[in-house]
């Protein structure tokens, strides 16, 4: 008995300091902590992401303050701009394949690094190096990878006989997006594996015992308890992920920027070009701000789920 | 010490090395336990994707090492160098600021991950451990941040930066990283402060701490591996910036490896390959060796916050 | 020289009145130099603007693809810097971190004291410019009548925004082998010899006639508003109002490329800047055209192609004979500080002996903008260079030479359809669907929406 109190009021004794009110209720104390956070986000982010809203809705070009135009931006991208047209759907087709290819790619990587092999410490790290390098730069070498005179893919590919001629990795709308959705998913994929890899991490063994018992195969297994199991990881990266991917301008900013004719232009990317490169700043900010409506209420949606998990 | 030693929390499991599957009992429906099972189940496939993750970085690697004429002389395998010159890295340093640039990025990587952390485990702990009006509504909207995209943030923040004089300054970065890199840090740190059980901090509250003393001496230490993780991707986050460096850092000397590199080694017409992809394996070599310490500490960051989320 | 004494003294009389102004030694390093080359009035002596000791300016510019020219103007930055205790920082940054990087600094409203202008920018970004009329005029007295198109560029309603500065001149670089191999003694003269030659070399050699059709900055407009107007075609009326981009001429145009396409000659939709280059070092094409970057990369660098690599002007159109270069100028911004230094160190680089070095040194991939520079000695030094020049200065030595958008004076509006490659892309659909009415079609619709705009 004396042996178990002593702890208790030797720890007593430590915390006996003179208390401040304000740090003991909880209402006023939370807000205190998030002041940081939120001095930062509202100076550095808030402040500028309502200057661009306001530019969405006047006239505004480069140097030139714009009158309050309302929708009359949205409105004309909607009815006039069909660039803009192809890049919201490109934007969507970019998001939706790369994502399906990463979660699938990055559940193979998760379950291949949970197994036990040599060299697993290596293979963990220099599978994330895709991630670890810039994306300017990384993407600049994929670009060098997919020229269209030099392209080393091309060469592989019709020296070793698996293809007749090289693939013309930026000539059409189709394979310009390919060549978009490849790099994105060379880039991405590793997130995803290291996440869901983390997320195995914590699955009970004893699970898959009893499982095995049972007489379950792998796959089994795999279909009713990893997949169960890793459900809130899956969804937090996911939506990560997706809402990453939706705003992307660096990769397909260098890798295509548009080509060809204009054609594999993502939101992010059309409106640079209209607001940096056509001087026009109002029409450049709607363009951004198109799917920020659209995106914000899945966003709400999908924490809700989280929430109910 | 006394009270954290005695309190033995049931912390995220570390690491583990994966799941050894027991070769001795005989199971003879499965393939998959034998040694070509094995290889069919593990071996191959983890040296497929090395191979398609690592392969673009051998080519960035021999591609530095190529004289412009070997890069452009289509006539033998581009897959070897067959006269390797040292002249691209030689430019790279004696050219070029690159020495200079990995210091800034460096500077600006460290001290915006620090001022991220401190922030996120300030509002990660506000909005896990305590509950008040808001809580839920601040959590979206710190998530919803991200879909505002920095291609219509830079111009509102530029005249900002102006003002506060910081052109040409690193804080211009230290100050707005942060607003990509506190999202995501505390949303990380929620859900792994979560993963750590109440009672202990419970019992320290009874025991008569306030609620910064629970945070500061018994979340915090359980919580080292979280804000590794946190730390470590928001390390990588920032050494992979690419726009706001571009437009607020000018001078030749301050700017950040992405940037100067694109804007020195790309002139008119030319694209200097051999110092380009030199830069690219330069530049991300920091951040690779930080990860290759740390990997395993960073997948078990991840674990309990992804799971939680 | 007889002419050089007598020059000297008038600049001896203008280097009195400056010392009596009281500008002592800072500006006569300026002076000396400018008044060396005397000819002027007494309102453009007064017009000559004095470096303020002390002073710090940034020009900002995009890295030239001739290193060495960027040096030589580092070189003279340091000069001037010296001689008048001031200090002048030229910062480069690559082509396409140009735009956003004004634009910044123009929504900033800060940044460096000189941007360098490419095609249309002074009169998008005019509000940040300061009025630099009577400078111009100035160097007009000085270096003659200024090019057409730098004109065009840098004059916006009736005032100078900026000192003209360069042209890139854009020429056709082909390999003399492989067309004497086709049996073709010299660089085709019109659009549809060009397909002739295009067939025959490609059969010949398998090495094609190429170009690219894409988004290239300076290649792609270099290449297909000649080739729109050589056929009679233009993107709207004089008084840039009406929209005349669907017309039988700009389809006969289309039908070209398509034919062209056909004939063997090889459009790039996806090629930008750097592609051509590439694919003429790598011995893949037989001709192409591009600045002078070729050329000079295998004089200097490769030495494999240039004895057999010459170079030829535009060919033209049944409507006649039209080019487009970069063309390049120097604005000095409204937030400058400095603005009679950051005068002074544009009219020193502008001054003859000294520009002249720098064209020199740029081995003709730079064309001067003032009279004074169409007989440059850089254009003698080698036969091989003389299309660049005549791209600029036509046969008959007058400048020719457009901009994206003539017959309308460049504005806000023709720089839009240039940076959406409105143009280029209608070829770039046109040849890969072989249907000519539809990508004109979508072109006129971008066109109508960039005019139309509120």
């Amino acid at each position: 008995m004396r042996a178990a109190i002593q702890p208790a009021e030797a720890g007593r004794a430590a915390y006996r300091r003179p208390r401040i009110p304000v740090f003991e209720r909880e209402a006023p104390l939370g807000y205190l902590l998030l002041a940081p956070a939120l001095l930062v986000l509202l100076v550095f982010l808030a402040y500028p992401f309502v200057i661009g809203l306001w530019l969405s809705v006047t006239d505004s070009e480069a140097g030139a303050i714009g009158r309050f135009v309302g929708l009359a931006n949205y409105r004309f991208e909607f009815t006039h701009d069909r660039v803009f047209l192809s890049s919201i759907s490109n934007t969507f087709v970019y998001t939706a394949v790369t994502t399906v290819f990463k979660l699938v790619l990055g559940l193979v990587m998760a379950v291949l690094l949970n197994q036990a092999f040599p060299f697993q410490r290596f293979v963990r790290a220099a599978l994330l190096l895709p991630f670890i390098i810039p994306t300017v730069l990384s993407t600049l070498a994929w670009r060098w990878m997919f020229d269209p005179t030099f392209s080393v893919i091309n060469w592989v590919a019709t020296h070793s006989g698996i293809a007749r001629q090289g693939v013309n990795w930026f000539g059409s709308p189709q394979m310009a997006m390919v060549s978009l959705i490849v790099v994105n998913v060379w880039r991405g994929a590793p997130f995803y594996g290291i996440s869901f890899l983390a997320g195995l991490q914590v699955i009970p063994i004893e699970l898959y015992e009893a499982a095995r018992v049972d007489g379950g195969t792998r796959w089994q297994q795999f279909l009713h308890i990893t997949l169960p199991m890793l459900r809130p990881v899956l969804l937090v990266v996911l939506l990560l992920s997706t809402i990453l991917t939706f705003a992307d301008f660096q990769l397909p900013f260098v890798l295509t920027n548009g080509a060809p004719y204009s054609s594999s232009h993502v939101l992010a990317t059309w409106a640079y070009a209209q607001a940096i490169q056509g001087g026009n700043l109002g029409i450049g900010a709607a363009v951004s701000l198109v799917l920020f409506p659209v995106l914000s209420v899945v966003i709400a949606g999908v924490l809700i789920v989280l929430r109910h998990e | 010490m006394g009270l954290l030693g005695r309190l033995q929390p049931a912390a995220p499991p570390a690491l583990r090395g994966g799941i050894r599957r027991r070769p001795r009992r005989a199971r003879g429906y499965e393939i998959g336990d034998t040694l070509l099972g094995r290889w069919a189940r593990i071996y191959i496939p983890v040296l497929l994707l090395l191979f398609v993750t690592l392969f673009p970085f051998y080519w960035m690697f021999i591609t530095s090492f190529k004289s412009p004429s070997e890069l452009l002389d289509f006539s033998r395998s581009p897959l070897f160098v067959i006269h390797p010159t040292l002249e691209h890295y030689r430019h790279l340093f004696t050219q070029t600021h690159f020495a200079r640039w990995t210091l800034n990025t460096a500077i600006v990587a460290v001290v915006s991950t620090m001022l991220s952390l401190v922030c996120s485990i300030l509002a990660g702990y506000s909005l896990a451990r305590l509950r008040y009006r808001g809580a839920d509504a601040i959590g979206w909207a710190i998530f919803v941040t991200y879909l505002v995209p920095p291609t219509l943030l830079f111009l509102p923040l530029a005249f900002l930066i102006r003002q506060l004089h910081l052109f040409n300054n690193l804080w211009s970065l230290i100050l707005t990283y942060p607003t990509f890199l506190i999202p995501f840090s505390t949303w990380l740190l929620i859900g792994y402060f979560r993963s750590i059980p109440r009672e202990l901090e419970e019992s320290a509250l009874v025991d008569g701490a306030t609620r910064v003393q629970t945070m500061v001496r018994i979340l915090l230490p359980l919580a080292v591996p979280g804000i590794l993780s946190a730390g470590m991707f928001a390390f990588t986050l920032s050494w992979n910036e690419f726009l706001y460096s571009l437009i607020f850092m000018n001078d030749t000397i301050a700017k950040t490896i992405p940037v100067g590199v694109t804007s020195e080694l790309i002139r008119g017409d030319d694209f200097f390959w051999g110092e380009l992809m030199a830069a690219s394996l330069l530049g991300s070599l920091p951040v690779a060796l930080l990860y290759s310490f740390f990997v395993d500490r960073f997948v078990a960051g991840l674990t309990a916050g992804a799971v939680k989320g | 020289m007889a002419d050089e004494s007598t020059q000297q003294r008038k600049g001896w009389t203008r280097r009195r009145f400056l010392k009596t102004a009281g500008a002592a030694t800072a500006a006569v390093a300026v002076g000396s130099v400018l008044g060396a080359s005397g000819g002027g009035t007494a309102a453009a002596a007064a017009a000559l603007p004095k470096p303020r000791a002390g002073a710090r300016i940034r020009l900002l510019q995009w890295n030239s693809f001739v290193g060495v020219a960027d040096a030589e103007l580092k070189r003279q930055a340091k000069e001037f810097s010296d001689a008048n205790g001031c200090t002048v920082e030229i910062e480069t940054v690559s082509g396409d971190q140009l735009q956003p990087r004004t634009v910044a600094a123009v929504a900033a409203g800060d940044g460096p004291d000189i941007i360098q202008m490419q095609y249309g920018w002074p009169h998008l970004y005019t509000a940040s410019t300061v009025t630099v009329t009577n400078e111009v005029n100035y160097l007009i007295e000085r270096l003659g009548k200024v090019h057409p198109v730098n004109e065009a560029y840098c004059k916006v309603r009736g005032e100078w925004r900026a000192i003209p500065y360069t042209q890139v001149p854009n020429a056709w670089s082909y390999r003399t082998d492989y067309f004497e191999k086709a049996g073709i003694t010299s660089f085709p003269k019109t659009w549809d010899d060009l397909i002739v030659a295009g067939e025959k070399v490609a059969k010949a050699t398998g090495k094609p006639i190429a170009q690219t059709v894409g988004h290239a900055y300076g290649d792609s407009l270099t290449m297909w508003n000649p080739v729109l107007w050589g056929f009679g075609g233009q993107e709207v009326t004089k008084d840039g109002r009406t929209v005349t981009i669907n017309s039988p001429e700009t389809e006969t145009a289309v039908k070209w490329a398509i034919r062209a396409a056909q004939a063997g000659i090889k459009w790039f939709p996806e090629w930008l800047d750097p592609d051509n280059n590439q694919a003429y070092h790598a011995d893949r094409i037989s001709a192409t055209l591009n600045g002078a970057s070729i050329y000079i990369r295998e004089v200097i660098e490769f030495k494999k192609f240039d004895k057999v690599t010459n170079q030829a002007p535009m060919p033209s159109g049944p409507k006649g004979n039209f080019t487009l270069n970069l063309v390049m100028n120097h604005a000095i911004m409204s937030w400058s500080k400095e603005r009679e230094t950051a005068k002074a160190f544009l009219f020193y680089i502008m001054d003859k002996p000294n520009y002249s070095k720098w064209m020199g040194v740029a081995h003709g991939y730079n064309a001067g903008p003032f009279e004074a520079f169409n007989n440059d000695p850089v254009w003698k030094s080698d036969p091989k260079l003389l299309p660049f020049r005549n791209v600029v200065i036509g046969p008959q030595g007058k400048p020719i030479g457009n901009w994206p958008g003539w017959p309308a004076a460049p504005s806000k509006r023709t720089s839009q359809a240039q940076t959406q490659y409105v143009v280029a892309d209608m070829f770039a659909k046109a040849v890969a669907t072989g249907d000519a009415r539809a990508a004109i079609n979508e072109a006129e619709a971008k066109m109508k929406a960039i005019y139309g705009a509120p």
